[in-house]
């Protein structure tokens, strides 16, 4: 149950019909986009060659895997750390550099790289919206990706990050660290569900009604941490798209407006957060005081809301709290690696088993000591052993001590920009093919338009996401494709475009003019496929095809059709 | 290890919901092509198929301008109300068509819940649940579509999606969730169109020539990930169904005769409708229909006025066209919205939110039809008769349809979570 507020200033109604008509112009407008999905293709030119074919992974064995060859490996960290395949020239240097150091320099250079900092802006970004309560929260894609890459540009550390997400106030347009408040519409307990969830590692909202069940978190203990975040509300500004709200606290209560009980609303904001009567929710709840479940500490009642806030922030990042730390490298490691130490990336707790928990206490502390900083974690990771192995599949029976590197599914930002990549299309003129085209569509109110473009809304990039994107914290077999992913694929216009042989102007229509020899062909492919030379057999079914095709530029049409249908071209190896 | 959760996938299996494609339906065996499994769509087998079509009223429609109005209330909004084919049942005037169903359709006037937000609230109407960061509530059309599986397994040659939602305009906001990608809704955006991406561009032969290529590329690569790549390949080959299949005529209204076209009406609601029963018949499980605009915080009765003009028609005539082909028993029909609206009439001639009392209606799939259940007060506030909560109506819709509504499933975080959270269904809607 609430405390009742009859502020008028804050309730909803104001806003909401400007802002309903303007939300259905653009849900109009996102669905005329979908129609003409997916991609507009503007082919660039990029360079090909043919090379011997690279060695690939490894699987079952009961010994670890051995290292990666040069060109898995180079695919894997290209993917990993700039969310793109590596290019046929870096390919072909890495392969010919004798240096025994040139994995680790790999690294070096890219995790120096701004493409470092934009692919894992896009991952925290995802982690964090992918849980979104309120769908009106897709908005906040955009401002929350480009604070998350400023910070990580500028080094911040895990712990800044946290503080910030977690002490954010103001227009959600402008703070992205809004974003856990705005994806959750202000409501307490999600809120403290979330920031338990992201930097701790700990899942306490089945505490939330009943005391966990095979963990040892109290009802209790989770809403004395809900007690941290019921002053937060969501004041309507009368803006439009994220401009339409902005975080605030609540910290005095305005006298009730009489005769007038406002409908339960989340947004508002409690001056103290009561647990509800488990037995009749319709009665008074008990108030209770902001008390932290790993150590104890707690604020008195009526602590205003910044204070409480920036308590918590700093409880939950300070090095003397092991989970901090264990849930990034959690996290990470399973990214990375392919399997965490905790089977899943975000339920950890000092009721569950790590695999090697010598490994991680390392890892923990390693991170701890250098100020929780992220560079330092994911060159820790991408140097080690189990980093550098073999691949073997999730769906193999896993063995201790982490013997091989599991192929991850690719991301939509990663398999976004590879497919681009690999079809020889730009970005940007992608972009401006699609807003013409929406143009061509019909007329756009300018409203609608300005704050399509201000949120990057129904960009390729965009539309593609909201097909191929998934929640990145869930389990990694869970996630499957799906029919409409692969209609994109198979059969989307677009991409059928960008494939036409006979065309001038696309990639393989210009390699086809210029080059005569089939293999040289196929292997150029390969390379701008997957990132690497096809085996012997690959070439001679390809060349096989070709020459059975009848046509030269429908075999290959249909040669590189099948590169990017296969398996291999959504996973990282 | 961790805990004593139960693995999902096993427990899915076990529950006879796949991982991958849709329905029940077996492997795709390499070489089978799309040949006659155009047989999928017999006749005989349509008519035992139960079924649900949802009319989904986005944005919270008046219950005092649609099927519970209060001509003697100021809080009627001067709404006048008419007779229906049913001695004592009124209806608000905008809905001539369906007061003419009445004896085929029941009115529940005691709907209330809590939530008034409108995001939660279409999440609770649309799962049984308010949202939960981290737990994935299936969308009423997945939990349907996948138990009706279990009772009654689809062709295994069934092309077609379990389960399509039409003209939602990305403001879906559930899916299959826990079911898996298998039970996943079918977005159509215009019903007068076929699915995106879904008009072959290459002619069939050719299109089963690259997908024999790229198995045959795949190859070394599947040695290493066997069960990525046979999850990919079923993907590959369900899709290209819905590109090559004759079943997917179903999607094609031009096979409807002007006669049941004018039946139905004009407009996207009304192609919706009809494009819902030619699904069904097809032996798709589920289909949502969204009518959206139905927040109307000001010009209250111009606006429900014109939104009952789009959906009165094609509602009745769905009513009566399912009648007419023998299908209505089999196949529940639902009206409904997120919440009713706030019976005094605001300054601007609006209603708000209202979620402590609202109306639903239901016609077909053994409910008993020309009957109202529930009342509230004269005023239109609060409930005096059969209060109904949404885990009551939820386990009304499991009912109607023979659907076990305490089946759980498990949340990744290794909670349990059952169909339909508690409730009762309300029996006298049956029998």
């Amino acid at each position: 149950m609430r405390v009742s507020a009859a502020d008028s200033g804050l309730s909803a109604r104001g806003g909401l019909v400007t802002a309903g008509i303007l939300s259905l112009l653009l849900q109009i407008l996102l669905q005329i986009l979908l129609q003409l999905l997916i991609l507009g293709f503007a082919p660039a030119p990029r360079g090909h060659g043919a090379e011997p074919p690279g060695a690939g992974g490894l699987t079952a064995s009961p010994e670890p895997a051995p290292p990666a060859a040069d060109d898995l490996f180079l695919r894997r960290i290209h993917l990993d750390l700039a969310g793109r395949q590596p290019t046929f020239a870096e390919t072909e240097a890495f392969r010919a550099d004798p240096s025994p150091g040139k994995r680790a320099a790999a690294v070096d250079r890219l995790l120096a790289a701004p493409a470092w900092s934009q692919t894992w802006a896009r991952y925290f970004r995802d982690v964090i919206l992918f849980r979104r309560t309120d769908p009106r929260a897709a908005f906040m894609q955009a401002p929350l990706e480009t604070f998350l890459t400023a910070e990580l540009a500028a080094d911040a550390s895990w712990g800044t990050i946290a503080r910030d997400l977690i002490t954010a106030t103001g227009a959600p347009g402008e703070q992205g660290e809004t974003a856990i408040i705005i994806a959750q519409m202000g409501e307490t307990a999600d809120i403290a569900a979330e920031v338990s969830r992201i930097f701790l590692g700990i899942q306490l909202q089945c505490a939330q009604c009943h005391d966990h069940f095979t963990d040892r978190w109290k009802r209790e203990q989770f809403h004395e941490l809900a007690a941290f975040f019921p002053r937060i509300a969501i004041r309507p500004t009368g803006g439009q798209g994220p401009d339409r709200f902005e975080v605030v606290s609540f910290d005095v209560q305005p006298r009730a407006v009489r005769g007038r009980k406002p409908p339960d609303n989340p947004r508002r904001g409690d001056l103290e957060h009561e647990m509800p009567d488990r037995d009749d929710p319709s009665l008074p709840g008990t108030v209770m005081a902001p008390r932290f479940f790993l150590t104890g500490q707690s604020l008195p009642l009526g602590t205003p809301d910044l204070q409480r806030r920036h308590a918590i922030a700093e409880w939950i990042t300070s090095p003397d709290n092991p989970w901090f730390a264990r849930a990034i490298v959690n996290r990470l490691w399973a990214e990375l690696v392919g399997e965490g130490f905790y089977p899943a990336i975000d339920d950890l707790g000092p009721d569950r088993i790590p695999q090697e928990p010598e490994r991680l206490a390392d890892l923990a502390a390693g991170f701890a000591a250098h100020d929780s900083d992220l560079r330092w974690l994911f060159r820790a990771i991408c140097i080690s052993p189990e980093y550098g192995r073999g691949s073997r599949s999730r769906s193999s029976p896993a063995r201790a001590g982490f013997a091989a590197n599991c192929p991850q599914r690719l991301r939509a930002d990663q398999l976004f920009t590879q497919l681009l990549d690999t079809l020889g299309v730009d970005e940007a003129r992608a972009a401006q093919a699609a807003a013409r085209r929406r143009g061509a569509a019909g007329p756009v109110p300018a409203p609608a338009e300005e704050l399509m473009a201000r949120y990057r809304l129904g960009t390729p990039r965009n539309l593609f996401g909201q097909v191929f994107g998934y929640d990145p914290s869930l389990p990694r077999e869970e996630i499957v494709g799906s029919i409409p992913q692969t209609l994109v694929f198979m059969n989307g216009p677009q991409v059928a475009a960008a494939l036409d042989g006979h065309r001038p102007g696309t990639l393989l229509g210009r390699l086809l003019r210029t080059e005569s020899d089939d293999a040289a062909v196929t292997t150029a492919l390969y390379y701008r496929a997957l990132a690497r030379a096809p085996s012997a057999d690959e070439l001679a079914t390809c060349l096989t095809h070709v020459n059975s095709a009848g046509d030269r530029e429908e075999g290959f049409e249909d040669v590189f059709w099948a590169l990017i249908n296969s398996v291999e071209f959504l996973h990282r190896p | 290890m961790s805990s004593s959760c139960p693995n999902r996938r096993s427990l899915l299996r076990a529950l006879g919901l796949g991982a991958v494609g849709w329905g029940a339906g077996g492997g795709f065996l390499p070489g089978s092509g799309w040949g006659p499994f155009a047989a999928a769509h017999a006749d005989g087998l349509r008519a035992r198929h139960k079924a649900c079509i949802l009319l989904w009223m986005q944005g919270g429609p008046s219950q005092f301008e649609t099927f519970s109005p209060l001509p003697e209330h100021s809080n009627g909004g001067g709404t006048a109300a008419i007779a229906t084919a049913v001695p004592g049942i009124h209806f608000a005037e905008h809905w001539p068509e369906a007061a003419a169903v009445a004896d085929r359709l029941a009115v529940i006037r005691s709907m209330t819940s809590k939530e008034g937000s409108h995001p939660r609230a279409t999440h609770l109407l649309h799962t049984g649940y308010l949202p939960i960061p981290g737990v994935r509530h299936p969308t009423l059309g997945s939990i349907v579509a996948s138990q009706l599986a279990t009772v009654a397994p689809p062709d295994s040659n069934a092309d077609l999606p379990p389960v399509v939602r039409i003209g939602a305009r990305g403001r879906a906001d559930s899916g299959a969730g826990i079911l898996g990608m298998a039970w996943e809704p079918l977005e159509i955006r215009d019903p007068d169109q076929p699915p995106a991406n879904t008009t072959a561009l290459v002619p069939a032969a050719r299109h089963e020539r690259r997908l024999d290529l790229t198995a045959r590329l795949e190859g070394g690569f599947a040695d290493r990930l066997p069960q990525e790549a046979a999850d990919h390949r079923a993907l590959r080959e369900r899709a290209s169904r819905l590109i090559h299949s004759p079943a997917m005529e179903a999607f094609d209204l031009d096979g409807e005769t002007d006669a049941a076209r004018a039946l139905y009406g004009e407009g996207d609601f009304a192609s919706g409708c009809l494009l819902a029963r030619r699904l069904i018949e097809h032996g798709v499980s589920f289909v949502e229909v969204v009518c959206d605009g139905w927040d109307t915080h000001a010009d209250n009765a111009d606006q429900t006025a014109r939104l009952a003009g789009r959906v009165d028609r094609p509602f009745a005539a769905l009513v009566r066209d399912l009648g007419d082909r023998g299908l209505l028993d089999d196949t529940l029909v639902i009206w409904m919205g997120e919440f009713g609206r706030t019976p005094q009439v605001n300054p601007r001639g609006g209603r708000d939110h209202f979620p402590r009392s609202f109306n639903a209606v239901l016609g077909g799939g053994g409910v008993r039809g020309g009957r109202v259940v529930g009342a509230t007060d004269s005023r239109g506030v609060d409930i005096l008769e059969r209060p109904v909560t949404v885990p009551d109506l939820f386990s009304t819709f499991c009912h109607a349809l023979g659907i076990d509504p305490s089946v759980e499933t498990v949340a990744p975080s290794g909670r349990p979570v059952r169909l339909v959270d508690g409730g009762e269904p309300v029996r006298e809607l049956f029998g």
